[in-house]
């Protein structure tokens, strides 16, 4: 990083080249599991020279219990690039249950972050009418944090607009337009776009799953593409049976290409959009994950393709599957024709990996993360605590992992790393669940380019 | 006031209002409870209610299958009677289910959405 600038990177290039990652933060939940113990943020050592190498080496405590730490986004990143007053040194950290933002300084002592601030759930729900709230982003010095439903648990719900002192400015968005679900979103200025994607009202998806609830329409099945501008929806994006439960939105990280991916999680679909010479935006379904039949049940099982994740050369997409066990790379130079290039197990129902270096899994892999230079990917094993409980109840008492893999990015190819194991099942406070991870240097899922 | 037993906890017994729900008011009596979102959306906080009788019309995170196995959501249910409960993670064993393998049926779906039971001869 050169000193006159402000955070990330000039450019993905740029960003590749960068030192590689020795700590990486990761939320861990107590939320459902039965241990009366709030969440934290676990750092874990990712320095292959360090002693404690693989080890979570400090845990930040949240203030109270019911949390459900999820998802996280930074203060600052390569957006602000050219803003030398900007620096990425806080991390928001909000929980889905409690609706309360921790801002985390990862700054000071990045082995031991500390709680900054707290914007208080209830304070935002006064003054927004927003909870549940999901993935963060900045742009520029502002931070944008998508919310799933109203202060009442009901979609669609709607963005909440902080400035960068973590005040609350209001609602982001100047209309939902005919809206009916939010979750995940991603934006790609060059081409003053934001495309938004549908999971359910909190009151649906946060007691569990109940099939049933698709067919009686409780779940998305759009996209949604945004005038970023003018902070309004322009374009939906019908997906149909094709794109049931539209989750994880990436756009390609050069900031002048216009296609992104949708992974749609019950349908097991990666979904490609871009924009077509006329300014339409269009899509098409380009993997197709087939259901696994299961001794034990009686419809084969879907895959529950949770999370997607472009490397930052833009050359490899990454699928989860969580109910089947496995994570794949994909060659997406042609991102009409993506080509299988890797594949792991790790857990899942299909009993492909029960264990991993030793360590029994239980879940399937489920968020990742990966390194700048795209050799290192980090995954865990837990979703969403009670969907866990539906799925996978013996993750009460295993709790959650974190498992490392080496991605080949010369000729293609995953292998899972031998000497790395977090095993959050041996907690000091008993089994924990990890989710999602970040790195203090910026990573693959954070930073957007002007 | 109303008595709320608690049958996992050594049948400990707790005078309550009724005018609060029944998390607010055992916490404040020192009942170790988990709880998540506070407004009766999310489920962490479900009890098993073995006899008595609650007001938790505000909830709407259970289905009705899970109301007839007799969870009630702390956050938001209030005691109208003297009440037996089962708390935390060991009174959860109908809570979960796997949704593929153990379809509910049209009258189990949330209230909302639940279509009319159809009587068993």
């Amino acid at each position: 990083m050169d000193g006159c600038c402000g955070p990330g990177y000039a450019s993905p290039a740029e960003a590749i080249k960068a030192p590689k990652e020795k700590l990486l933060y990761t939320i861990a939940i107590y939320t459902g599991t039965g241990i009366q113990k709030p969440d934290y943020l676990a750092t874990v050592d990712v320095d292959p020279q360090s002693p404690t190498y693989s080890k979570v080496i400090h845990r930040l405590e949240m203030p109270g219990i019911g949390d459900e730490l999820h998802h996280m986004g930074w203060n600052a990143c390569s957006s602000c690039h050219g803003d030398s007053k900007m620096s990425r040194k806080y991390l928001l950290v909000p929980g889905v249950r409690s609706n309360n933002i921790y801002v985390v300084d990862t700054a000071s002592d990045p082995r031991a972050p500390k709680i900054h601030k707290v914007v208080d759930g209830s304070e935002i729900k006064k003054k927004t009418n927003l909870s549940g709230p999901h993935t963060v982003h900045c742009l520029g010095s502002e931070i944008i944090i998508s919310f799933l439903g109203d202060a009442r648990g009901e979609a669609p719900g709607g963005y909440l607009h902080l400035n960068k002192d973590f005040e609350i400015v209001g609602r982001w968005e100047n209309s939902m337009g005919d809206i009916p679900f939010s979750y995940d979103f991603w934006y790609q200025p060059r081409h003053n776009v934001m495309v938004s994607s549908e999971w359910a009202a909190p009151n649906t998806f946060m007691p569990g799953f109940d099939l049933e609830e698709v067919g009686h329409l409780k779940y998305g099945r759009r996209l949604h593409v945004w005038d970023f501008k003018k902070k309004e929806p322009v374009q939906t994006m019908y997906l149909g049976e094709d794109g049931l439960i539209p989750l994880e939105v990436k756009f390609m990280h050069n900031p002048d290409s216009s296609h992104g991916f949708c992974g749609a999680a019950l349908s097991a679909n990666v979904i490609h959009f871009w924009k077509s010479k006329d300014g339409k935006w269009e899509w098409e379904k380009i993997i197709d994950v087939e259901n696994e039949p299961h001794p034990d049940w009686p419809i084969p099982v879907p895959g529950v393709m949770s999370a997607i994740l472009v490397s930052m050369d833009d050359k490899y997409l990454y699928i989860n599957n969580w109910l089947h066990g496995d994570m794949r790379q994909y060659d997406i130079s042609d991102p009409h024709k993506p080509k299988l290039t890797g594949q792991v197990w790790m857990g899942g129902l299909l009993g492909k990996a029960p264990e991993v270096n030793g360590v029994k899994i239980a879940g399937g892999p489920q968020m990742y993360q990966l390194s700048l230079d795209g050799k290192r990917m980090y995954v865990t094993t837990s979703l969403f605590s009670t969907w866990d409980n539906q799925f996978y109840p013996e993750i009460r008492k295993q709790g959650g992992a974190m498992i490392m893999i080496d991605c080949d990015v010369e000729n293609g190819g995953m292998k899972i790393n031998k000497d790395f194991i977090v095993d959050f099942g041996k907690e000091p406070n008993g089994p924990s669940r990890c989710h999602e991870s970040r790195y203090p240097g910026g990573d693959c899922t954070s930073d957007i380019w002007l | 006031m109303t008595k709320i037993t608690i049958s996992n906890r050594n049948n400990s017994a707790f005078e309550v209002t009724g005018k609060k729900p029944l998390l607010n008011e055992l916490r404040d009596q020192g009942v170790d409870l988990p709880y998540g979102c506070q407004y009766g959306g999310c489920i962490t906080c479900a009890a098993k209610l073995i006899n008595g009788e609650v007001d938790q019309r505000s909830q709407v995170a259970l289905n009705n299958r899970q109301i007839n196995d007799g969870y009630i959501i702390l956050c938001v249910a209030k005691a109208k009677t003297d009440c037996t409960i089962e708390i935390g993670v060991e009174s959860h064993d109908k809570l979960y289910r796997n949704p593929f393998l153990d379809p509910l049926e049209p009258h189990e779906l949330k209230p909302d959405i639940a279509s009319k039971k159809k009587e068993k001869k």
